[in-house]
Formats: structure tokens, C-alpha cells, sequence
């Protein structure tokens, strides 16, 4: 084993996958904005939309499979996330939240679609945009609905701690709030996708190479496409979980603004 | 409520996060600015136990 190694090692060299893989050029054009990554958000908001819409345009009350999937995804996010985690004003939430899930879940599953297979929020760009879109709207409602002061010193000072105490966490509250908080919430998504596709392109670029080789690393390789295949379903699992989590934070984010006292 | 556990395991995170980075990055500039090597240490040490303080305060009790 060893040494099939090291034979197909003399041959033309393998080169691993890594971050280079995720700078692509653009696909027409010379300008930035035509890269795959813009190309494919473009795309997402076009399938969504039309989804939706040729979901909900012909709404009957005997639901074809179409307007029922379109009305599952919608009822998810309105029960299981926006109600349960934000209560009673979560109604004007709902729709960024509903877009927020379906715009991520859409551009995570490229990842794996044929053809397309990048996961646009393996830029990193994308999700600190959307973390900042979150960022403002919970800093916004917050201070709309208690007043700036108010918002700020829940935030800095929490009740019933002795006044010593306040030196060593409020300034820990206040990095939580404005730093950590968006930081953590994008880079956990990008990080995700990120690691998912290069995983992905280790195995399947791997068996690829070896099938190049000696027969002995010919008959590893379907070893490799096999561990490839089990881990892209493996990968729609964590892409269906990120995006959920993304919404479940931004929901929660709202709702710890909502609140009268933590 | 559910809500509560989720929220609490999300923020922990975050909190515990919190407390290194702001407590070492203060211990690293005393350390800078006085020329001795042992506060990096020492506001780590009080960045996580005030992290896990915080955490206890928000979190644990009811």
C-alpha cells in the first residue's frame, strides 16, 4: 500500500485541494462581478422567487404537492422558528427570517447540485454581509422598542450583580453584543461551507487521481468515490442545519431585543 | 423552555469567547506596555473565569 503510494507519487503530482480552489475567475468578462459565486446568488434569488411565487399563485385549499412543499417551508419557518423563538410580535419578523433561510438553504445546496456544486457562502463575503444585515436589524429593533439608553444599559448592567462584579463582565457583554456576536454567526457558515466543499473535492479529486494510476491504486479508487458519495449526503445534512441554525440565531438575536429583562 | 436551552447554548459560546479574547487582548497590551510577559497569562486566567462567571450569572441561576 505504501509503496502504490509512493509509485503514483513519482508520476505527475497530485495537488491537493485548497483555498486557491475557491478564487474563480469570472466566468465572462474581465470584471469581479461575473465570478461564479455572484453568478449563483443571482441564480438563488431568481429560484427562489419563482418558486415561491408558481408556489402560492394558484393557492387552492386542497393544495397540489407543489403549493404544499412551498407552504411547508414557509409554515416551518414561521412556527418552529419565528414563533416559538421570538412570540407574540414575531409576525413582522417572518418575512426576513423566511428569507434569510430559504437565500442560504438555496445557495448552501449548490454545493452539492450537479454542475453548479460551490457553496456560494464558501466566500466568505457573503455571510459577514448577511451577519450584518442581522446585526443591524437587532441592534435596530432593540433600540426602537426600549430607547437607546435602556437597550445599552440592559445589555451592560444585568440586575442583581454585585457592583465589583460589573468591571470584569460588562466590558465581556458589550464584545459579546457588538463583536463576537456577528463574527461567530457568519463565520460559522462560512467555515461549514468552506470545509464541506474542500472535504469533498479531497475525495472525489482523490479517487480521480488514483483511478490515473497503477491498477492497484485503480481498484482503491471507487474506495475513495465511495467515502466522496456518503460524505455529499453527509453534506446536505449540514448544509439543511446551517442555514437553520443562521435563522434560529438571527430569531433568537431578535428576540433577546424584544425582551424586557434578560 | 426550549427557547431558553437554545438560547443559552448559543450564547455560551460566545460569552466564553468573549471573556479570553477581551481580558488576554488587555493583559497582551499591559504586557507590551510594562515589559513583563506574565499578564497575557494572568488576564486569560481572569478572562475565562469571568466568562464562565458571566455565564453562571445569565445561565445558571434560576
Amino acid at each position: 500500500m505504501r509503496s502504490l503510494v509512493f509509485l503514483s507519487a513519482e508520476g505527475e503530482g497530485f495537488v491537493p485541494p485548497s483555498s486557491n480552489d475557491f478564487e474563480l475567475p469570472p466566468v465572462f468578462g474581465n470584471s469581479a462581478f461575473t465570478t461564479k459565486p455572484i453568478l449563483m446568488v443571482f441564480l438563488s434569488v431568481i429560484l427562489v422567487s419563482v418558486f415561491f411565487i408558481l408556489s402560492s399563485r394558484k393557492a387552492a385549499i386542497i393544495p397540489s404537492k407543489f403549493q404544499f412543499a412551498g407552504e411547508s417551508v414557509y409554515a416551518f419557518v414561521r412556527n418552529d422558528l419565528a414563533r416559538d423563538v421570538i412570540g407574540h410580535e414575531f409576525m413582522r419578523f417572518v418575512p426576513y427570517l423566511f428569507t434569510l433561510f430559504t437565500f442560504i438553504l438555496t445557495n448552501n445546496l449548490f454545493g452539492i447540485i450537479p454542475l453548479l456544486q460551490f457553496p456560494t457562502m464558501s466566500r466568505v463575503s457573503f455571510p459577514y454581509v448577511l451577519a450584518i444585515t442581522v446585526y443591524l436589524v437587532f441592534h435596530y429593533v432593540g433600540i426602537r422598542k426600549q430607547g437607546a439608553w435602556k437597550y445599552f444599559k440592559e445589555i451592560m448592567f444585568m440586575p442583581g450583580v454585585p457592583k465589583a462584579a460589573y468591571i470584569l463582565i460588562t466590558p465581556l457583554e458589550l464584545l459579546t453584543f457588538l463583536l463576537v456576536r456577528p463574527l461567530t454567526l457568519s463565520l460559522r457558515l462560512f467555515a461549514n461551507m468552506f470545509a464541506g466543499h474542500l472535504l469533498l473535492l479531497v475525495f472525489i479529486l482523490g479517487g480521480e487521481h488514483l483511478l490515473q494510476g497503477v491498477i492497484g491504486l485503480k481498484l482503491i479508487s471507487p474506495f475513495a468515490f465511495l467515502i466522496g458519495i456518503v460524505l455529499t449526503f453527509f453534506e446536505f445534512m449540514v448544509q439543511c442545519l446551517q442555514a437553520y441554525i443562521f435563522t434560529l440565531l438571527a430569531a433568537l438575536y431578535i428576540a433577546g431585543a424584544l425582551a424586557d429583562e434578560h | 423552555m426550549a427557547t431558553r436551552d437554545e438560547n443559552a447554548a448559543w450564547s455560551i459560546i460566545g460569552y466564553l469567547l468573549s471573556g479570553l479574547l477581551f481580558w488576554g487582548a488587555v493583559g497582551w497590551a499591559l504586557d507590551k506596555w510594562l515589559g513583563t510577559s506574565f499578564l497575557l497569562l494572568t488576564g486569560l486566567i481572569v478572562g475565562a473565569a469571568s466568562g464562565i462567571y458571566l455565564v453562571w450569572l445569565r445561565f445558571g441561576r434560576e
